[in-house]
């Protein structure tokens, strides 16, 4: 209970883990009941290059502190998905730094279906520096 | 589907149901709470709480409010999906609603087992809420059905092949077995003996080769490869080529056995069952079939040079190359030699090509390095060195080991015979990796060091007349086909199944199998489970005469769509073609998509510049609702 973090709209953390890997790894970890920050909200997807650049600009300007994106990694059952993802995210995070939103909001990890201590340790990373930075600030926002 | 119309074109009417899982989630979330609070969602017509969801009463729960017309959407708030998802969808296929118009939230594996009390029944709103979001935009989906030839090629003759294609062809499923080599029977061949059950490699090849030879639904084209590649599940089109053996030094090995018609039909030991004489000319045709089963396999690491004195000393030599050696040494030798020389003392040195660790171990010319354990070289080291000791009692036999792994019924047995029949063990860390060097002095022309973790550090010297290195399992090198095929490759080079244990036997690439150890190191009982899986698995895919496909794929807004063409430059597996069509009585292009080979993963979505293509059931809007209810929660 100790670190769970109050479910305040200030730090919400959106995850985007794929289908194959994270998500049933994410279930994992709660097979094994390790507590992790609730202000956590996990969407299930196929392969996340699936999102355009303005997907992740546009959760920031709606007051999303941080996105983790849950990938399979070199694991990714979807030929080329990865790579295009990757190249993707490029993009993102230049915009990003042109606009001036802290880069650290955003994060591609690869988390497999048994990866519980990574999943922990990259939720209660993302926790710790949204408690320390806050919801995008009315700057970020309008940049985004 | 007139009721599928309906649905689609009337409000959005959305049932809730949450489940207790007997305390599972009520004992940390207040479901009566989350089901008042979802209640004030426009939209939600009934928010109902259940002790199980998924019990006969749960399921009728939903069934009669579809029923009774009160509802037209479906979201249930339970265990992880990929436990009941199917359960409900066809509760509600059942109740005659599309089952395609539900959606789940995960409010126990990702709620109410990590988080507790208030932030618990908070968090487990938020997502019933997005459910519901998500749920609003969903359409009527139709699984896709393709029409699906009740044949099977699988791709490798060894014992994978051999399994499964004679299982699939117990269930009436025409197979054409492809085979690279003039022989059947693959690396097994090179065995003598087997770990655990001391049955003969060749006697268990000859009873498969030779049933599949004789068995008139199986069609066997050794010296072929497959060349040509296109369509989809149910519908593939192979091309095939097949030539006789090239004078490569293969050939050298085999030219004495495939010009000798004599040998047709036998299992030559060390080299592999000899189904049928070798083509005499280059032929190419064309299969048409429904499922690829892969079982190219593997081949033996093979040591760089001087790699524990490997290609620098004759005396240092791999396992298969002494087990060979063994085979023919046991029948007529009394004493165990090499070359010609007496051996009196050998030493053997596992996890050699296998678990190799980054920093220490020497990548190879490609930088890859095999970091699994290859997993049969402990037992079928310990069972060498058994043999070699109720054998030939008077040579010892030294074993140096990282870790012992004889896992597995009847494989611990041999690590205790080898013990008792006075092997001596030694365990190094892989930092400190044995020695061999060249002895100068002595009758012994091998000196073997190492750091004897078992004795805490001492440094152990050795002189032996011969050394076996364990040498572990590679992926059969097979990039023409990943490339052509566009198969997921994982980072240890093995193909790579959709998920480790809920579809092990699956690549993501609908209709193409995986049986064998082209997945992962395995033996042959583990080799055969994997080939049955595959075979069962495509019997299940070609059953009915047609394939029935998830439908979540990627559809075209044709309104939308102006023809940039970017989604058919990114598609990975070529899906989307441009097409001609007429608006307004002028011929334009447009992207169509192939739902069959569409394997959905959604890389065209964002690339889009008019978001006029989307992954049915999983569209950007969908994604975008659940945002805007995680944030407004
Ligand atoms: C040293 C050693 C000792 C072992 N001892 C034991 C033991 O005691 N007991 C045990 O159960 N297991 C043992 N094994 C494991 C056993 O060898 C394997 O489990 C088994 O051979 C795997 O069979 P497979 O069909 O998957 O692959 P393979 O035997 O490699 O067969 C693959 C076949 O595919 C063909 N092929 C490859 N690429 C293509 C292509 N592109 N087109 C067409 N054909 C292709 C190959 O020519 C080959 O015939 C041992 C393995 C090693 C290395
Ligand atoms: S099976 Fe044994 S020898 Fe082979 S890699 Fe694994 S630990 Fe090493």
């Amino acid at each position: 209970m100790s670190n769970e973090s109050n479910n305040t709209p200030d730090g919400k953390i959106l995850i985007l883990a794929t289908e194959t890997c994270a998500y049933p790894g994410a279930n994992s970890v709660g097979q094994a009941h390790s507590s992790y920050p609730a202000n956590t909200y996990i969407l299930r997807v196929r392969a996340p290059v699936l999102f355009p650049e303005t997907f992740y600009l546009d959760c920031f300007k709606k007051g999303i502190g941080g996105i983790i994106i849950m990938a399979c990694g070199e694991e990714c059952p979807y030929d080329g998905a990865f790579h295009a993802l990757s190249k993707r995210l490029d993009q993102v995070f230049k915009t990003m730094k042109a606009k001036g939103l802290d880069l650290r909001r955003l994060r591609l990890t690869a988390i497999c279906t048994v990866c519980n201590r990574a999943f922990l340790k990259e939720v209660n990373d993302m926790n710790a520096l949204i408690q320390e930075l806050g919801r995008p600030t009315e700057g970020e926002m309008k940049a985004a | 589907m007139s009721s599928n119309k309906k649905e689609s074109t009337s409000e959005p009417r959305v049932g809730v149901y949450i489940c207790h899982c007997g305390g599972n989630i009520s004992d940390h979330v207040d479901v009566e709470q989350v089901a008042e609070n979802i209640r004030k969602i426009p939209g939600v017509v009934v928010s109902h709480t259940n002790t199980f969801m998924c019990s006969d009463p749960g399921q009728e729960l939903i069934q009669e409010d579809i029923k009774s017309g009160k509802i037209n959407r479906v979201v249930v708030a339970s265990c992880a999906p990929s436990l009941h998802e199917l359960t409900f969808r066809n509760a509600i296929k059942r109740a005659d609603m599309n089952p395609y118009l539900y959606d789940h939230a995960n409010i126990r594996e990702q709620d109410s087992w990590v988080h507790h009390g208030d932030p618990a029944t908070a968090k487990a709103t938020t997502l019933v809420a997005a459910a519901v979001a998500k749920t609003k935009r969903l359409e009527p989906l139709d699984p896709i059905r393709v029409d699906a030839r009740n044949h099977v090629i699988v791709i490798g003759g060894g014992m994978a092949g051999l399994r499964a294609a004679l299982d699939l062809s117990s269930r009436g499923i025409a197979v054409s077995l492809i085979e690279k080599s003039p022989f059947l029977g693959g690396q097994a061949a090179n065995l003598d003996k087997l770990v655990p059950t001391e049955a003969s490699a060749g006697d268990l090849i000859k009873q498969l080769a030779q049933a599949a030879v004789e068995d008139p639904n199986i069609q066997i084209s050794t010296c072929s490869q497959i060349v040509g590649f296109e369509g989809y599940v149910g519908n593939f089109k192979v091309t095939v080529q097949t030539h006789p053996p090239d004078a490569d030094t293969r050939r050298q090995i085999i030219r004495g056995i495939t010009s000798d018609k004599s040998q047709v039909g036998k299992m030559i030991p060390f080299v592999g069952y000899f189904p049928s004489a070798v083509p005499t000319s280059e032929q190419t045709r064309i299969i048409d079939t429904g499922v690829i089963v892969f079982a190219t396999g593997f081949k033996t690491y093979t040591p760089r040079q001087g790699e524990f004195g490997f290609g620098d000393f004759p005396e240092v030599i791999t396992l298969p190359m002494f087990i060979r050696h063994m085979a023919q040494a046991a029948a007529n030798d009394k004493h165990l030699s090499f070359n010609g020389k007496k051996i009196r003392r050998v030493a053997m040195i596992h996890c050699v090509g296998s678990r190799q660790i980054p920093g220490i171990h020497e990548a190879d010319e490609n930088d890859y390095m095999n970091e699994y354990c290859s997993r049969t070289c402990c037992s079928a080291t310990l069972r060498a060195a058994m043999e070699i000791r109720e054998n030939f009692p008077k040579t010892q036999v030294l074993d140096f080991y990282r870790d012992i792994r004889t896992y597995g019924r009847g494989q611990e047995d041999y690590y205790d015979r080898a013990s008792e029949s006075n092997v001596l063990f030694f365990r190094y860390e892989p930092e400190d990796s044995p020695l061999v060097e060249k002895n100068s002095s002595g009758d012994f022309p091998l000196k073997i060091s190492v750091k004897d973790t078992l004795t805490f550090g001492e440094e152990i010297e050795a002189d032996v007349d011969l050394i076996i290195l364990s040498v572990g399992m590679e992926p059969n090198p097979i990039t023409g086909l990943v490339d052509m095929m566009k198969l997921p490759v994982g980072s240890d080079r093995f193909l790579q199944e959709v998920h480790p244990k809920l579809r092990p036997v699956e690549l993501a690439n609908t209709g193409i199998l995986l049986a064998g150890t082209c997945q992962a190191p395995m033996d042959i009982s583990e080799t055969c489970n994997a080939a049955q899986a595959a075979a069962v698995k495509a019997s299940a895919l070609l059953g009915k005469g047609y394939v029935e496909l998830d439908p979540f794929v990627a559809g075209v807004d044709l309104a939308a769509c102006s023809g940039t063409g970017a989604c058919v430059d990114v598609c990975p597996v070529d899906a989307v073609k441009l097409k001609p069509v007429k608006i307004n009585g002028e011929e334009v292009e447009r992207a169509e998509v192939n739902p069959a080979i569409c394997t959905g993963c959604g890389v065209c979505v964002a690339e889009c510049p008019h978001n006029a293509i989307d992954v049915k059931g999983w569209t950007l809007k969908q994604y975008e609702d659940m945002v805007d209810a995680i944030v407004a929660a």
